[in-house]
């Protein structure tokens, strides 16, 4: 039987327990000062103009005023913002599963002539940092009568995820044996078949990883959505919306803390859910 | 001679093969080829092409409008390396990057310590906790903290005036002197919850045995620390480093939505100077210029492709100094 260790000194008979109440303390209070603007933004979209202003940082709103929702989502153009937001995330989130997938397991499972070529420019790509080419690529996506739509913000994510995406996949794809493969292959089943029936099920959790770090990151981007609807405000996400929200209501405090919680708890609520897998995979990431 | 040999076969014996041996391969790999495509045909459209043509752009004085014909070879750069406004948003980004990680790994380093007591009840609700700002965006958290300031911030403000402590109210924001530093404690806290992962999952992984020898020959609290923590943590360190490092040298929605920049360009850093000369020059009074915005988007990216490669080549140094031991 291994000895206790503790990273702690010995105190007392009664120290561990001490040392337990004082880090529980420690931490619970500064969780609460970390979460504290998340929870006073939360008590201001529910409170009136002028008591906003009067009853700062309380977080106990005196009545429950629900219009500044209805203000914030119909004048402030949040319903749209919301739509645009949802349908740009799912159709980027699927796109990077599906065609990084499909990459990654012919780049891991079969030896096509050019393979090499393509492996060697994905890791030379991988290393370049993004956001630097934002001018050529405003261009490129206006020439193709892009600009000014969903979809062109959904290409432009989407491709920004491929390199990295692809290697997850390419890396896990290798994982998985051979035997179930050839198994198949005798079978008849031609590759497409193999990969949606066989090794896209078996590839379950790094879908499951892929999906919501892509989520995420398509309902938090910024840059893209921000230059690419510069010329549209009706295209524009709901991060981006905020930002111009701010500008355009100096005033209506209330009414910015109110659509910041709509932009906020999709993505909160969603975590708060599968937080477990969220910080698995973060960790996860840096082991490998 | 040899080498001239395996020329003449190669010219002999498969360039003629080559149309057959192409057609072969896409009728033997048909699938494969299918298969990795759009993701060829993506990368290729939206990430090489816009990485060539950046470099096109840069030689030419074009104001986004038409086609650039105006041909001015490298002025441009030379141009930015003279702009003291660059040099200006330059220094921010690097003072941004050199302020925040040691903070905020140090910071995240020793939560993770504390968190990573055995026993310690709920310790996954309160990685949650300190993990969650993360899953928000940066341009939500810096519109979130600019109500903040503006409102909880007016009234300790006004509390200290009354107290007698300030002598006038400070806007944090609306000042120079403070900006830069408030949008980095933001920063700082925004992805703290990163690295405290990060440290923990490498605090976890350091075999416990260390710690039991450890103790057997006498090494305290401190000492343990010393000796097993601190080495066993310097491989994934040095990445978690790299990480930070680079993340915060690409820093935007934070400045652009809490002070856009200024005030007096005393929070401008590199990304939002390029954002601003490109999309938005009225702000910062000049006229758009969109070959010269490139020019310094492509000087930023040459300097962070250098750092990203020495400090790969640091990475690789120490992991074959360790494994030679």
């Amino acid at each position: 039987m291994a000895a206790r260790i503790s990273s702690w000194p010995r105190g007392l008979p009664s120290g561990r327990v001490n040392v337990q109440i004082i880090t529980h303390v420690i931490l619970l209070g500064l969780g609460f000062v970390y979460l504290y603007p998340f929870l006073w933004v939360l008590a201001s979209s529910f409170k009136a103009p002028g008591e906003f202003f009067r009853s700062g940082p309380s977080l106990i709103p005196q009545a429950l005023r629900i219009d500044n929702y209805a203000y914030a989502w119909r004048y402030g153009h949040f319903d749209r913002y919301f739509f645009n937001t949802v349908v740009v995330t799912v159709a980027a989130t699927g796109l990077v599963v599906l065609i990084a997938s499909m990459a990654g397991y012919v780049l891991s499972k079969t030896s096509f002539p050019g393979r090499r070529l393509v492996l060697g420019g994905m890791v030379l790509l991988m290393f370049l940092p993004g956001g630097y080419t934002i001018i050529p690529l405003f261009e490129l996506v206006q020439s193709l009568g892009l600009l000014n739509s969903l979809a062109g913000i959904v290409v432009v994510q989407v491709a920004g995820a491929l390199i990295f995406n692809t290697l997850l996949f390419m890396g896990y794809f290798a994982t998985i044996g051979k035997e179930i493969e050839e198994a198949a292959t005798v079978d008849g089943a031609n590759l497409p078949t193999t990969y949606w029936q066989i090794m896209l099920p078996l590839a379950k959790p790094m879908v499951a990883t892929v999906g919501l770090f892509q989520f995420m990151a398509n309902w938090n981007s910024f840059w893209i959505p921000l230059v690419f609807t510069l010329g549209n405000p009706d295209l524009r996400t709901l991060a981006v919306g905020m930002y111009a929200f701010v500008g355009e209501n100096s005033t209506g405090w209330t009414y910015v803390c109110a659509g910041a919680v709509m932009s906020i708890l999709p993505i909160m609520a969603v975590f708060f859910f599968l937080q477990r897998y969220f910080i698995e995979a973060v960790a996860g990431a840096i082991k490998a | 001679m040899a080498q001239l040999s395996t020329a003449f076969d190669i010219t002999r014996t498969i360039l003629p093969t080559l149309p057959f041996r192409l057609g072969r391969a896409i009728r033997q790999y048909g699938w494969s080829y299918a298969f990795v495509l759009p993701m060829l045909a993506l990368v290729g459209l939206f990430v090489v092409y816009p990485l060539i043509a950046s470099i096109h752009i840069t030689l030419y004085d074009w104001n986004g409008i038409g086609k650039p014909t105006r041909f001015v070879g490298l002025r441009h750069f030379a141009t930015v390396a003279r702009d003291p406004l660059f040099w200006n948003a330059f220094k921010n980004t690097f003072l941004y990057a050199a302020v925040l990680v040691p903070i905020q790994l140090t910071l995240a380093l020793a939560l993770a310590l504390v968190m990573n007591q055995p026993r310690l009840l709920g310790s996954t609700f309160y990685r949650a906790i300190y993990f969650s700002p993360v899953v928000t965006s940066a341009a939500l958290v810096g519109v979130v903290f600019s109500l903040l300031i503006g409102s909880v911030g007016q009234d300790v403000n006004t509390m200290l005036t009354e107290q007698g402590l300030l002598s006038r109210p400070i806007d944090l924001l609306g000042d120079p002197r403070f900006a830069l530093p408030v949008v980095i404690a933001v920063g700082i806290w925004h992805t703290l919850g990163y690295n405290l992962v990060y440290f923990l999952a490498a605090l976890q992984s350091i075999p416990r045995d260390l710690y039991e020898a450890a103790e057997v020959d006498g090494a305290g609290a401190l000492g343990r620390f010393i000796h097993v923590t601190i080495p066993m943590l310097r491989e994934v360190g040095l990445i978690i480093l790299f990480l930070a490092i680079l993340g915060s040298l690409q820093v935007f929605d934070l400045v652009l939505v809490m002070t856009g920049g200024g005030p007096y360009y005393a929070s401008e850093v590199v990304s939002t100077y390029i954002y601003h000369f490109a999309f938005t020059p009225a702000s910062i009074q000049a006229e758009s210029n969109i070959g010269y915005a490139s020019a310094a988007a492509f000087f930023m990216g040459v300097l962070v492709i250098g750092l990203t490669a020495g400090q790969l080549l640091a990475v690789r140094l120490i992991r074959q100094r360790n494994s030679g031991r």
